[in-house]
C-alpha cells in the first residue's frame, strides 16, 4: 500500500500531463494543478520507510522514502499545492495556460519523484525531467528577456546533466555488479574508487549548478524574475532543492574525506556572502529574492560540507531540514510578491507584516522556522572560523532581506482605493504557505535530534538574534552613508560570459561555410580517396608489414 | 545453429509483393495490394526474432543445398534479427503513415512508392542476413537503386539533382567496395565470412582490401566528411521515404563495416579504430551545430542523422576485448543504431505530417502546432528525447553504455564528445519544440488521427528500448563468433 | 606475363576513372568515368579468374560470375543515372 502511494506521487502528475493530448480535458487542466501533488503529500505523511521495486533485477528501478526524502517530499508537495492553486487563478486568462500546465505537471513529477528514488538511473531520470521541464516554466512569458533567461537556463541545465551523467557512469563502474546500482551501494564504494576526486568534482559541479553555487548561479537571477509568479515560487523553492537532494544522496557522509568537506564549506560560505553583496545592488524584488536563494543554498552546501568534514551521519536530515525551511519560506515570499502587487488600502499593512516576518525568517528571526533551521545545523560547524562565518551569514541575510522589504514596498499600488484587497485565489495560498512554514518546520524539529526546550532557551534565542541586530545596524549605516550602489546587471558573471557569444556565432558561421566546402563534389571525392589512403596506411602501420604466405 | 527457411522467405516476401503490385497495377490501389505483404513480412521478421531469442542460435539456410565456398548462405544472427525487427516495425509504421498518399500525388508515383518500399525491404533483409562479401555488394546495390528512386519520386528538379548526386557518390563507394572484394578473392579464393575468418591474415593485400571496402561503405553511410549527398537527398524525398532512408538505409552499410571489422578480420584496437571514432566525433560536433542553424525542419533532421551516424562509429575503439560482442561498447553501438532508427523514422514522419498540415516546414513558423496536432508533436518530442540521449529512452541507454565503455577504456575524448553531442542535440530539438509550442493559429489541413498514432507508436518504440537492462545484451551476441556451415542436415 | 599486363591495365583504368569521377564537373562525364572504373575492376576480376588457370583449371568460375553480376549492376546503375539525367535535361548542372 505504501509502495503504491510512492508510485502515485509522480504517476498522478504524469498522467494528468498526458491527458493534455485529449482536447476535452485540456480546458480543466489548469484547475487540476492543486490536486496533482496530493498523493505525494499523503505519501510523505503515511509512507516514510516504505519502498517499492518498480522493476526487478537487472533494471532495479527502486523507490524508497527515507527521513530526509520524506521531509523534502512533503514540503515540495505542500508548495506545489499552494503554488498550483495560485497558478490556477493567476494564469486563468493566459492563452498558453495548457502548455504551462503541462510543463508544470512534468516538472512536478520530476521533482517529487526525485525525493523517493533509490537507484541511479531513476535518479538521473527524475533529475532530468525536473530540470528540463522547468525550461517551459522559465520560457512561458515568451518575452525577449524570458527567451534569454530560458536559453541560459537550458544551456547550464544541460551542462549540469552532462557532468552528472559522467559522474554517475564513473560511480557505477566502481559499484558491485553490473547495470543499475542502488545509490547507497554505489556511494559506499566511492571512497575506494580510482576516480574518486573526479567524481566528487563532477557531482559538486552538477548539483552546485542546480543549487546556484558561485560561479554557476548565473541562471537564477535571470530565470526567477521572468517566470510567472507561481513558477518563480517553485523554481526557487523546489527546483533548486534538486541539487540539495543530490548532495544528500551522493556525498559519502561518514567517510574519510575531510579535505573535500572543507572545500565545500568554503565554496558554500563564499556563495552565501557573494550573493548578499550582489543582491544588495539589485532594485527588482524578485531578483533580490533570487540572490537570497543563491545565498541560502550556499549555506546548505556549507552544511553538507561541514557534515562531510566531520563525518556526521546526521547530515542528510539536517541539510534536508534546512532546505525544507527555505522551501516553504521562499515559496511564501515569491507568492507574496504577487500578492503585494495587488494590495492596497487597509490590506497593505497586514500583508507587509506577514512578508516582513517571512523575510526575516530567512535571517533566523527567533520563533520562526529560520531560527529552528539555523539552530539545528549549528553544531555541525563546530566552533572554528566556519562557525563564525555561518553565524555571520545571518547578518548578511538580514541586510539583504531589509533591502528586499524596502524594494517590496515600492510594488504596492499607490492609487488603490481603501477597499482594495488582493483576490482570495492569490491571498489564501500565500497565507497557507506562510502558516505552513511555522507549523511544519516546528513539528519536525525533534526529527533533527534537537529539543524544543533547548531551541527556545534564552541563550539560543540570543544567539539567533545578535547577528540580526548587527545586520540591522549595518543596514542603517549603509542606508545613511553608503554611496549609490553600483549598477550590476542581474546574473552578474553571465554578462561577462555573454561577451563570448558573438565569437560562438562566428564559429558556427565558419563551421557552416566549412560544411558547404566539404559538400562540394571534388572536395568530397578527394576526401574519400584521402580517407581510403589514410585508413589503409594506419592499418598497415599498426598491424606491421606481412608478406602473404604462399 | 538452426536450419530454417525463414531468412529466405524474409527476403522473398517483399519481392513477391512487388510482383503482385506489377500484376495488379491496373485494377487495385497499390497500398491495398502491398498491405498483406507488409503484414506478412512483419510477421516473418518478428517470428525470426522470436525464434533466435528462444533457441539462442542463429537461423541458417544454404541456398539450394550448396555450401560455401561455392554456395550462398543466409544467416540471421542476433544482430541480424534485431535489425530485421527494426526494419519491419519502421516499415509498418511508414506504411500506415503513407496510407493516404501525401498531397496531390498521382497514381503513378503512389504505385512507385509502394513498389520501391517493398524492394527496399527485400534489399535490407538481404543485407542483414547475407554472409558473403559479394552478396553484401548485391544487397547494397539493390538498396541504393531503390533509395535513389525514392529520392527522385517527387520529380522536382531539386529532387532529381539530389538523387543523381546520391547515386553517383554511392556508385563511387560501391566500386571501391567491389575492388576490395576482388583483392580478397584474389588473396584467399573465398568470399564467405565464416570461411575467411579462419584463414584471413593481417597482411598488406588483406588490409588494403579492408581499407577499400571500409572507405566505400563509409561513403554509403554518409560518415562525415563524405556526407555531401545526404542532406539534399533525405530532406528532398517525400517524408515517408526520408523516414526509411534515414532510419534504415544508412544502417545497412554500417552493419557491413561492423561485420568486416568484427567477423572478417578482428584487429587489435589501434590507430584505424581511432580514425573511425575521430570521424564519428567530428560528425557529431560539426553536424549538430549545423543542424542547430537549419531553417527547415527536414534539413535539421537530416543533419541530425549525420550526427547520429557519428555515434555509431564511436563504438570501434570501445570494444577492445578478444570477443567484442561481449563488450558494452558493442551493445551500446547497436542499441544506438536501433533507437536512432525508431526515433528518426518517427521524427521524419512527424515532420511530414507537419508539412502536410501547414504546407511548409520552416522551423520559425511552427507556432500553434501544439494546440492543433498534439499527438504529432508528442511523437516529435519523444523521438527528440531519444536523440538527445535523455532518459527514459533507447538513446539514453545507448549513450550510457558507450560512455561507460569510453570511461573504462580511458578514452576520455570520446566521453567528452558523447556528452557534448547530447547537449547540442538538446538545443536543436528544443529549438524546434519551442517554436511549435509558441502561439499562433495558422490555417491547417486536417491529418487523420491514425497516421499521427502510427508516428507516436514508432516514437514509443524508441522509448521502450530505454528499458533494456544496462549490460551486454545477450541477443546481440547470438551467433558469434562465426562458425562455418559444415553440412546441410 | 599477360595477366600482369591485364592487371596493370585494370589499375590504370581504375585510376583514370577515379580521377574523372572526382574532377569532371558534369554528371554525364562522371557517369562515364564510373563506367571506366567499373571496367578496370572487372578486368582485375578477369585476371583473378585467369590466375586459377595456372593451377591447372580452365578458369575460376566464381570471378566470372561476379563480373557478370557486376556488369549487370553497372548497367542498371548507368541506366538509372541516364534516366535521371534525361529527366533533368535542361542546362547541365553540377549534381
Amino acid at each position: 500500500m505504501s509502495g503504491l502511494l510512492l508510485a502515485a506521487s509522480f504517476a498522478l502528475p504524469l498522467l494528468l500531463a498526458v491527458t493534455a493530448l485529449w482536447p476535452p480535458m485540456r480546458r480543466h487542466l489548469l484547475a487540476a494543478l492543486p490536486a496533482a501533488p496530493l498523493p505525494a503529500l499523503a505519501a510523505a505523511l503515511l509512507a516514510p520507510g516504505g519502498s517499492l521495486m518498480l522493476a526487478p533485477d537487472p533494471l532495479r528501478l527502486t523507490l524508497a522514502l527515507d527521513e530526509p526524502g520524506a521531509m523534502l517530499l512533503g514540503g515540495s508537495a505542500l508548495l506545489w499545492c499552494a503554488a498550483g492553486a495560485y497558478a490556477a487563478y493567476y494564469l486563468a486568462a493566459s492563452t498558453r495556460r495548457t502548455a504551462f500546465a503541462v510543463w508544470w505537471l512534468l516538472t512536478m513529477a520530476g521533482s517529487l519523484g526525485l525525493c523517493l528514488v533509490a537507484d541511479m538511473t531513476s535518479f538521473y531520470l527524475f533529475f532530468t525531467v525536473a530540470s528540463l521541464a522547468a525550461y517551459g516554466l522559465v520560457a512561458h512569458e515568451a518575452t525577449p528577456a524570458a527567451g534569454r533567461a530560458s536559453l541560459v537556463y537550458m544551456g547550464l541545465a544541460l551542462l549540469g546533466e552532462a557532468f552528472l551523467l559522467l559522474a554517475f557512469v564513473m560511480l557505477a563502474i566502481g559499484a558491485p555488479g553490473i547495470g543499475n546500482p542502488a545509490i547507497a551501494e554505489a556511494v559506499a564504494h566511492l571512497a575506494a574508487s580510482p576516480f574518486r576526486d573526479a567524481i566528487l568534482v563532477l557531482l559538486v559541479l552538477g548539483f552546485g549548478l542546480k543549487m546556484g553555487l558561485v560561479p554557476l548561479h548565473v541562471w537564477m537571477p535571470l530565470a526567477h524574475p521572468v517566470a510567472p509568479m507561481p513558477a518563480s515560487a517553485v523554481l526557487s523553492g523546489i527546483i533548486v532543492k534538486a541539487g540539495v537532494i543530490g548532495l544528500i544522496r551522493f556525498l559519502p557522509f561518514g567517510g574519510e574525506i575531510e579535505g573535500w568537506g572543507v572545500a565545500l564549506v568554503g565554496l558554500g560560505l563564499f556563495t552565501a556572502f557573494y550573493a548578499v553583496a550582489i543582491g544588495l545592488t539589485q532594485p527588482h524584488p524578485k531578483v533580490v529574492l533570487a540572490y537570497s536563494t543563491v545565498s541560502q543554498m550556499g549555506v546548505v552546501a556549507a552544511v553538507a560540507g561541514a557534515g562531510l568534514a566531520s563525518g556526521s551521519e546526521a547530515t542528510p536530515v539536517l541539510a534536508a531540514f534546512y532546505a525544507l525551511h527555505h522551501m516553504l519560506v521562499k515559496g511564501a515570499l515569491f507568492l507574496g510578491v504577487g500578492v503585494t502587487g495587488k494590495a492596497g488600502g487597509r490590506s497593505t499593512g497586514p500583508i507587509l507584516a506577514v512578508m516582513t516576518v517571512m523575510a526575516l525568517s530567512l535571517a533566523g528571526l527567533p520563533f520562526t522556522s529560520g531560527a529552528l533551521a539555523k539552530y539545528a545545523v549549528k553544531d555541525l560547524f563546530g566552533d572554528g572560523a566556519a562557525a563564525l562565518a555561518a553565524t555571520l551569514s545571518a547578518t548578511g541575510s538580514t541586510l539583504l532581506m531589509l533591502h528586499f522589504l524596502r524594494r517590496l514596498a515600492t510594488l504596492v499600488p499607490a492609487d488603490a482605493d481603501a477597499e482594495a484587497r488582493p483576490p482570495a485565489g492569490l491571498l489564501l495560498p500565500f497565507l497557507a504557505m506562510a502558516g505552513a512554514s511555522f507549523l511544519v518546520v516546528g513539528l519536525l524539529l525533534p526529527a533533527t535530534g534537537a529539543s524544543y526546550a533547548a531551541a527556545f532557551a534564552p541563550e539560543a534565542l540570543w544567539k539567533a538574534f545578535w547577528p540580526m541586530l548587527l545586520g540591522g545596524a549595518l543596514a542603517l549605516l549603509l542606508h545613511r552613508f553608503a554611496p549609490r550602489s553600483p549598477a550590476i546587471p542581474p546574473g552578474d558573471l553571465i554578462v561577462l560570459a555573454e561577451r563570448g557569444w558573438p565569437a560562438m556565432l562566428r564559429l558556427a558561421d565558419r563551421l557552416e561555410r566549412a560544411d558547404e566546402t566539404l559538400r562540394r563534389w571534388p572536395v568530397a571525392g578527394a576526401l574519400l580517396l584521402l580517407l581510403l589512403l589514410g585508413l589503409g596506411a594506419a592499418m598497415q602501420l599498426s598491424a606491421g608489414f606481412h608478406i602473404p604466405r604462399g | 545453429m538452426t536450419v530454417s527457411l525463414l531468412p529466405v522467405w524474409a527476403v522473398l516476401t517483399p519481392v513477391l509483393g512487388l510482383c503482385a503490385l506489377l500484376l495488379c497495377e491496373r485494377w487495385m490501389r497499390p497500398e491495398r495490394v502491398a498491405a498483406p505483404f507488409v503484414g506478412l513480412s512483419l510477421y516473418l521478421s518478428l517470428s525470426m526474432t522470436y525464434e533466435v531469442m528462444t533457441s539462442q542460435a542463429p537461423l541458417v539456410y544454404a541456398l539450394g543445398g550448396w555450401l560455401p565456398p561455392l554456395g550462398l548462405t543466409l544467416r540471421a544472427d542476433g544482430v541480424g534479427v534485431l535489425l530485421m525487427a527494426l526494419t519491419a516495425l519502421v516499415m509498418t509504421g511508414v506504411a500506415i503513415c503513407a496510407w493516404t498518399p501525401p498531397g496531390d500525388a498521382t497514381a503513378r508515383s503512389r504505385f512507385s512508392f509502394w513498389a520501391l518500399l517493398l524492394a527496399l525491404w527485400s534489399a535490407l533483409n538481404l543485407a542483414f542476413t547475407a554472409q558473403d562479401l559479394f552478396n553484401f555488394f548485391v544487397a547494397l546495390e539493390m538498396l541504393s537503386f531503390a533509395a535513389v528512386a525514392l529520392v527522385a519520386l517527387d520529380g522536382t528538379r531539386g529532387a532529381l539533382i539530389a538523387a543523381l548526386r546520391y547515386l553517383l557518390f554511392a556508385l563511387a563507394g560501391s566500386i571501391l567496395y567491389l575492388l576490395g572484394v576482388g583483392l580478397i578473392y584474389g588473396r584467399y579464393a573465398v568470399l564467405d565470412l565464416a570461411g575467411l575468418r579462419e584463414i584471413a591474415q593481417p597482411d598488406t593485400v588483406t588490409l588494403a582490401a579492408l581499407a577499400l571496402m571500409t572507405a566505400g561503405l563509409m561513403a554509403k553511410t554518409a560518415l562525415f566528411p563524405l556526407h555531401l549527398w545526404l542532406p539534399p537527398a533525405h530532406a528532398g524525398a517525400p517524408a515517408p521515404a526520408s523516414a526509411v532512408l534515414s532510419a534504415l538505409v544508412v544502417k545497412a552499410p554500417f552493419l557491413i563495416i561492423l561485420r568486416l571489422w568484427v567477423d572478417l578480420l578482428p584487429l587489435p584496437a589501434a590507430a584505424p579504430q581511432q580514425i573511425m571514432a575521430g570521424l564519428g566525433a567530428a560528425a557529431i560536433l560539426v553536424c549538430s551545430v549545423i543542424a542547430l542553424r537549419q531553417q527547415r525542419l527536414k534539413l535539421m533532421i537530416a543533419y541530425s542523422t549525420l550526427a547520429q551516424v557519428g555515434y555509431l562509429f564511436l563504438m570501434f575503439p570501445l570494444m577492445p576485448g578478444p570477443a567484442p560482442w561481449q563488450d558494452i561498447g558493442w551493445t551500446g553501438g547497436l542499441l544506438q543504431l536501433a533507437s536512432h532508427g525508431f526515433a528518426k523514422a518517427a521524427m521524419f514522419l512527424a515532420a511530414g505530417l507537419i508539412y502536410e498540415a501547414l504546407g511548409h516546414d520552416r522551423v520559425a513558423e511552427l507556432g500553434g502546432l501544439a494546440r492543433r496536432q498534439p499527438v504529432t508533436l508528442a511523437a516529435f518530442a519523444i523521438a527528440g528525447l531519444s536523440l538527445m540521449g535523455l532518459p527514459p529512452s533507447g538513446g539514453f541507454i545507448a549513450k550510457l553504455l558507450l560512455l561507460t565503455a569510453a570511461v573504462e577504456t580511458g578514452a576520455w575524448w570520446i566521453a567528452a564528445v558523447i556528452l557534448a553531442g547530447g547537449i547540442l542535440a538538446a538545443f536543436y530539438v528544443f529549438r524546434a519544440l519551442g517554436h511549435a509550442l509558441a502561439d499562433g493559429d495558422p490555417p491547417m489541413a486536417p491529418v487523420a488521427l491514425y497516421r499521427q498514432g502510427a508516428v507516436l507508436a514508432l516514437a514509443l518504440c524508441a522509448l521502450a528500448l530505454g528499458f533494456v537492462p544496462l549490460r551486454p545484451f545477450a541477443l546481440l551476441a547470438i551467433g558469434r563468433p562465426l562458425e562455418a556451415l559444415e553440412a546441410m542436415p | 606475363m599477360s595477366t600482369t599486363l591485364f592487371g596493370l591495365t585494370g589499375a590504370a583504368l581504375v585510376g583514370i576513372g577515379l580521377f574523372g569521377l572526382i574532377v569532371h564537373p558534369t554528371a554525364l562525364r562522371k557517369l562515364l568515368a564510373f563506367n571506366l572504373v567499373g571496367a578496370g575492376v572487372f578486368l582485375v576480376f578477369g585476371v583473378l579468374a585467369r590466375r586459377a588457370a595456372a593451377a591447372g583449371l580452365a578458369g575460376d568460375p566464381v570471378p566470372q560470375a561476379i563480373v557478370i553480376t557486376g556488369i549487370v549492376v553497372a548497367f542498371a546503375a548507368t541506366a538509372l543515372a541516364a534516366t535521371l539525367l534525361a529527366r533533368l535535361s535542361g542546362p547541365e548542372e553540377e549534381p
